[in-house]
């Protein structure tokens, strides 16, 4: 019961990084404030990574699939940091780090 | 036991990482998710289009916000439409005023032929990447594209080059990538009075891609006077783009005494948020 719980939310989090994906590179890329297109996935990873607890992993598994559609879609003309797995890491450190600070230095009562 | 299981599933997601970035895969995996998400994302982009039109319209006409729509929309159409329009005069201006000069060379030089005008595809935007300022389109090597082609609006604005071809997309990196750099001229308005009265003066520059959808000129010569509004075309000089396509106006010109030559911000004729429709330029 709690592995095939867990397979759903993992659907769930990629299925709905894909659309917030689509959403961010066709559709608010018209909706720039002086040429910044809002990072959605972003957001939404250190959203999801600071609202839950800090032992569960679907702040992990949302960067990986966040970081995953951005490699993606992100071009060649950035030279060699278009490899696929960039964003991944960058969006996996940036979830750690939360969790590390929620863990290390903010109480829960 | 747990950690063998562990260390298992991180060698294997290594190594599948390194199989996605391998020479030949990676461009076929990318065309593959490319031509899932196609439908999705041009759909996407058209509404993205529309509904920035109608915030635009009513960010526009905000104190009239609440008087007859009828009226106030057609308004907004014609004024659309003319818009359109001295965009594209401006360019076809521009255009003659280069060709009436060739035309004075071709005359003294009888022998070379008319020039041929460009060759182009049709092709359409299905998305923006976003760290940096390049956008995708629906042709790739099936369609003949090839890596630095030039990419133009049809108000035969510029719009970039082609950086990167899938075999049914490819990537378009815009002028306001901060890795594009090209030669420009700088048309100055025609000249009633002083010296080269009667005349276009004309000045060379190399413009620079900002991003975020800036540009900016850079070795003018310090002598050269800028002015603001002075038009921006494309030169023949680096052969990377054909020559006479409009890439903005002058908007602020930044003089230095330390420095050698001036530069200016440029004030860019292409807009993301009019951009739908893309040709390809294959032959000029």
């Amino acid at each position: 019961m709690q592995t095939s719980n867990g397979v759903k939310n993992i659907f769930l989090i990629f299925f709905s990084f894909y659309i917030l994906f689509l959403l961010q590179t066709s559709f608010l890329a018209h909706f720039n404030i002086a040429g910044m297109v809002p990072n959605l996935i972003l957001i939404s990873i250190i959203l999801i990574n600071f609202f839950e607890k800090p032992s569960g992993d679907s702040g992990l598994f949302s960067a990986v699939s966040g970081g995953f559609f951005l490699d993606m879609f992100s071009g060649a003309a950035a030279g060699p940091l278009s490899f696929i797995g960039f964003h991944i890491l960058i969006y996996l450190l940036i979830a750690i780090f939360i969790k590390f600070l929620l863990k290390k230095h903010v109480r829960f009562f | 036991m747990k950690i063998i299981f562990k260390i298992a599933i991180l060698f294997l997601v290594v190594s599948l990482f390194v199989f996605l970035n391998l020479g030949p895969v990676s461009p076929r995996v990318k065309n593959f998710f490319y031509s899932i998400s196609e439908p999705a994302q041009k759909w996407l982009w058209e509404k993205g289009a529309r509904l920035s039109n109608f915030f635009e319209t009513i960010s526009e006409i905000h104190p009239a916000l609440f008087e007859k729509w009828g009226g106030v929309r057609s308004l907004k159409n014609e004024n659309d439409l003319l818009k359109l329009e001295i965009k594209t005069l401006t360019g076809e201006n521009l255009v003659l005023s280069e060709l009436k000069k060739e035309n004075e060379i071709l005359r003294e030089a009888l022998e070379i032929g008319l020039k041929k005008d460009f060759k182009l595809i049709f092709a359409q935007v299905i998305g923006k990447d976003v760290s940096q300022d390049t956008i995708l389109i629906n042709l790739g090597s099936k369609d003949g594209v090839k890596v630095g082609l030039p990419v133009i609006t049809q108000q035969k604005t510029l719009v970039g080059k082609i950086s990167q071809v899938y075999e049914n997309f490819s990537e378009v990196m815009l002028v306001s990538n901060k890795k594009s750099s090209f030669d420009a001229k700088i048309l100055a308005p025609y000249q009633t009075e002083g010296f080269g009265a009667g005349s276009d003066t004309e000045t060379y520059g190399i413009v620079k891609g900002k991003g975020n959808f800036k540009l900016y000129l850079d070795l003018i010569p310090k002598e050269k006077e800028l002015k603001d509004g002075d038009q921006l075309v494309t030169s023949a000089l680096g052969g990377i783009f054909p020559p006479g396509l409009l890439i903005g106006e002058v908007k602020e010109v930044k003089k230095s005494d330390v420095e050698l030559f001036q530069k200016a911000e440029i004030k860019p004729a292409l807009d993301i948020k009019e951009l739908e429709f893309l040709f390809v330029i294959t032959k000029w």
